[in-house]
């Protein structure tokens, strides 16, 4: 590693690199040049990070079996398989009851606008821990073994209240985007005042911005957050949160800050409304 | 250099980059429950400081363009807008360029501070880019301690990988 002469740093090469990653750097994010690029890479990755979990198990199953003591083992991981089975279906029976029942009504309410829409259960695949920790994109991935063309903002339910919208079909990965993402917009309704809630780029929050009015001054701390229906994609008089803090800013704007009911974080399972 | 040398130098910053998102991923929140207030106040740029330390050891076989093409792979592995890693890696490739030799006298610790400076640099560029909401000098202030005891046994450990694999 001999380097007693200097190199010489082409300042004309390191320029061109930077302009090139510039522009790059601004169509991505202000035309989303390469989201179709990027989201094939990421459902690329989920579906090997799946194959591999399936591999490792299906290997420590077969080691398992050639062991010592492989009858014992066997049967042992037979039982424990038929109680995680059985806890599964009851779980899956309790869940898909509440889901049934949230999604029956939510198909109601869809019927009238459309009649090609039926509600599904999908299983989780992916979910941008690190982002929904730190930052101020939230989203998930669901599987989707049958394959069904899921459309753009078609809402997503956790048990009896929604966690966000749909937002692309990556390799037939549905990708959700959570209403805490900051992204996302939500016409809410608390009591009789309307306002839209905006996610707050923080675990389980969104804010609405508003300026004070008579309808304003009635809201309290704990009152039940609503959708409002006026985005035209979630049914109106679902709860979807409470009111945690009403913070003034100037003489006249307020942010009121509402928690969610839904916790995406403890479901691996959830309802979507799919046009078929 | 070789394209295998090209592809080992790829590895070692992916993984690098992995590190940063596994560490991420960590929720004290989960293990301590008196934690549930603290905000997030550490992220570490392990993956950053990674092509640091390849630009720093042989910067006459990594230029612009290999600057470039580790950015754009990195972009489209971790989902990133694309653009903004090879503008970081081009930027941080060109100083260390300019400044290679001077960095050879330097002592370990005003290494750690340029190299840990620099990766709270690009930190602070991604959270104003990408997330502007969840900025704060508490969280570059605390990263910036993270990443500057990163550097060393980054240093140390790459030096001996290098020596090992690219000679």
């Amino acid at each position: 590693m001999a380097r007693t002469t200097p190199t010489f740093t082409p300042v004309g090469k390191y320029a061109l690199a930077i302009l090139v990653s510039l522009s790059l750097l601004i169509s991505d994010i202000n035309y989303q040049t390469f989201s179709s690029a990027r989201g094939f890479v990421q459902a690329t990755g989920i579906y090997s990070q799946l194959l591999i979990d399936s591999f490792t198990t299906k290997i420590t199953i077969f080691n398992s079996i050639y062991e010592d003591k492989k009858e014992l083992i066997k049967v042992n991981k037979d039982l424990k398989n038929e109680l995680l089975g059985l806890k599964n279906k009851v779980f899956l029976e309790k869940k898909s009851q509440v889901l049934e029942n949230d999604l029956i009504n939510l198909y109601y309410g869809v019927q009238a606008l459309s009649q090609d829409q039926e509600a599904f259960i999908f299983e989780i695949a992916s979910f941008g821990l690190k982002n929904y920790l730190c930052c101020s994109s939230h989203s998930l991935y669901l599987k989707n073994p049958q394959k069904f063309k899921v459309a753009a903002n078609l809402p997503v339910a956790d048990g009896n209240t929604f966690i966000g919208q749909t937002s692309s079909l990556d390799l037939n990965l549905i990708k959700v985007i959570l209403f805490s993402d900051i992204a996302h917009i939500l016409p809410v309704k608390i009591k009789s005042f309307f306002c839209n809630a905006r996610g707050a780029g923080k675990p389980l929050l969104i804010t609405c911005k508003v300026s004070k009015s008579s309808e304003f001054l009635k809201i309290q701390n704990n009152d039940p957050v609503f959708t409002s229906g006026l985005g035209g994609i979630f049914p109106r008089n679902i709860v979807i949160g409470r009111v945690i803090s009403i913070d003034n800013f100037a003489l006249n704007e307020s942010e009121i800050t509402i928690a969610l009911a839904a916790k995406p974080l403890e479901s691996n399972y959830f309802g979507v409304l799919v046009n078929l | 250099m070789k394209l295998s040398h090209h592809f080992i130098v790829f590895i070692t910053i992916f993984f690098g980059f992995w590190m940063d998102e596994l560490i991420s991923e960590f929720n004290v929140r989960e293990y301590i429950f008196l934690a549930d207030t603290i905000p997030y106040l550490i992220e570490t740029s392990i993956g950053f400081l990674v092509f640091c330390y390849w630009v720093y050891a042989i910067p006459e076989k990594l230029h612009s363009s290999a600057a470039l093409m580790y950015g754009f792979l990195i972009d489209l592995c971790f989902g990133s807008a694309v653009g903004f890693h090879m503008l970081c890696f081009a930027s941080i490739s060109y100083i260390i360029h300019i400044y290679v030799f001077r960095f050879r006298i330097f002592s370990y610790l005003q290494l750690i501070i340029f190299f840990g400076s620099s990766s709270v640099f690009y930190l602070a560029c991604k959270y104003l880019i990408f997330f502007p909401a969840n900025y704060s000098y508490m969280l570059l202030i605390f990263s910036f301690f993270a990443n500057a005891a990163a550097w060393l046994p980054i240093y140390f450990g790459m030096r001996s990988f290098r020596r090992t694999f690219i000679k």
